[in-house]
């Protein structure tokens, strides 16, 4: 005959192994739960990114294909009038913002795409339209449209996307700030990513390639006539926070 | 009881409250401590009322000093959770047989232990839950997200009370036993009610 007391405690110690099973149960359960929930939302992300990025080739086909016809008509000059085709041209320019909503997103895009509006227009009040006047406009148009195209491609990228990034700005008495583990959407530029950890001040040149943008001030630093902003990257593997730690310049 | 019984017994549960808040405020594995054990000693030795002031006392210290920080609105649940490790622990004195085997007190003591963790993690899971629901999440989900994200640590937390209440328990009664029981004991070879 079992006695009481050690019918007790069996069963005490039946209970605790039964919490303990239900509990791993249900842990394991909702572990499973958020798993799936997880797989479920990134097969859409993928979904969506698939079908926005399939969208956005076609469109850059078609614009491609329009421009090819265009170019090929300027490279192979057979009795053609240049003032025709740039009103051919104008239209692929209007195209173009018909077709990217990011140039009234992007301040930059929107600036370059401008300017060679304006260039456009100046070419299209000059009666005799050269040959290389309109090679100049097209090749503009090219480099914007190719741009347009890949940030395009990267907004897409950057909805389900983010990058996370050590980013330090080293002042001219040798200071240096430290902004890590800093998330940006992928496809960010530098430019976007230092508007977001500092206060900067800059200038739009539609002639500098590539960026366009020369950065006065960060922090209230100006550059001065000796003293320019530049960027360098760094390896992940250095460590270390010195200044000549950095693998090379890049830019500025 | 005499005068000096009871001072001893009172400088036995000040040394005992130190010792046992040292150790809850210095920073530790998560889930793996000390205080249930020496609550339900406390109560094995004072009884239901004093064991479960004092792991209500050092749970209201805890909340304030704790090495993982302020313990807010789950402070209550804790204190709870602590207080029935005492009155466990004083329950467990009133059915100690005086007659019983080392090993089977050890095995009886590991298994409270595994049942106060367990207590303890549902009250303070109850904590989070209400944490949970406040925060806006539906109740039944709240209870039961709260129950499934602290069963790593709840496991942790009754494998751990359940050895060091098995291996502790006998040892430190032993001791604490002899020495409550005055001077005529000190030198006492066997406990009174521990047989090896």
């Amino acid at each position: 005959m079992v006695e009481k007391r050690t019918l007790i405690f069996a069963s005490i110690a039946i209970l605790i192994w039964a919490v303990l099973a239900s509990n791993i149960a249900v842990y394991f359960y909702f572990q499973n739960m958020t798993y799936k929930e997880q797989n479920i939302e990134s097969q859409q992300s993928q979904t969506k990114i698939a079908a926005d990025y399939n969208e956005s080739i076609v469109k850059y086909n078609t614009l491609l294909s329009e421009y090819s016809k265009l170019y090929g008509n300027y490279s192979f000059p057979l009795n053609i009038n240049f003032t025709s085709l740039t009103k051919e041209l104008g239209k692929l320019i209007v195209n173009l913002r018909g077709n990217y909503s990011i140039l009234t997103k992007q301040k930059d895009l929107n600036e370059t795409y401008q300017t060679l509006w304006d260039n456009y227009l100046k070419l299209s009040e000059e009666g005799n339209i050269t040959r290389e006047k309109f090679g100049e406009l097209l090749n503009e148009y090219y480099e914007l449209f190719n741009l347009l195209a890949l940030r395009e491609l990267n907004e897409i990228l950057s909805e389900t996307v983010t990058l996370t990034v050590n980013i330090c700005i080293e002042y001219k008495n040798g200071t240096l700030e430290w902004h890590n583990k800093t998330e940006v959407p992928a496809g960010s530029t530098l430019f976007q990513l230092t508007c977001k950890i500092a206060n900067i001040t800059y200038t739009y040149y539609p002639t500098i390639k590539p960026g366009h943008i020369l950065v006065n001030c960060i922090n209230g630093e100006n550059s001065t006539n000796n003293w320019y902003w530049l960027w360098y990257y760094r390896s992940e593997n250095k460590k270390h926070e010195l200044k000549d730690q950095w693998d090379a310049m890049l830019g500025c | 009881m005499n005068h000096h019984s009871k001072i001893r017994k009172l400088a036995l549960l000040t040394v005992l409250t130190s010792l046992c808040l040292a150790i809850q405020l210095t920073p530790r594995p998560p889930n793996a401590e000390f205080t249930s054990f020496f609550t339900f000693i406390v109560g094995i030795i004072y009884g239901i009322l004093n064991g479960a002031l004092f792991g209500c006392f050092i749970m209201f210290v805890n909340c304030f000093f704790s090495p993982y920080g302020f313990a807010g609105l789950n402070a209550p649940f804790q204190m709870i959770g602590m207080a029935i490790a005492g009155i466990l622990g004083g329950i467990y004195r009133n059915y100690l047989s005086k007659n019983i085997y080392q090993k089977r007190f050890c095995l009886e003591t590991a298994i409270l232990g595994g049942l106060i963790a367990i207590i303890f993690d549902l009250i303070t899971n109850c904590g989070w839950g209400v944490s949970f629901i406040l925060s806006g999440m539906n109740p039944t989900l709240a209870f039961f997200t709260a129950l499934a994200s602290g069963t790593p640590l709840a496991i942790i937390h009754t494998l751990s009370n359940i050895i060091v209440f098995g291996v502790l328990t006998a040892p430190l009664v032993k001791i604490l036993d002899n020495m409550i029981k005055g001077e005529g004991f000190w030198l006492k070879k066997e406990p009174s009610y521990l047989h090896p």
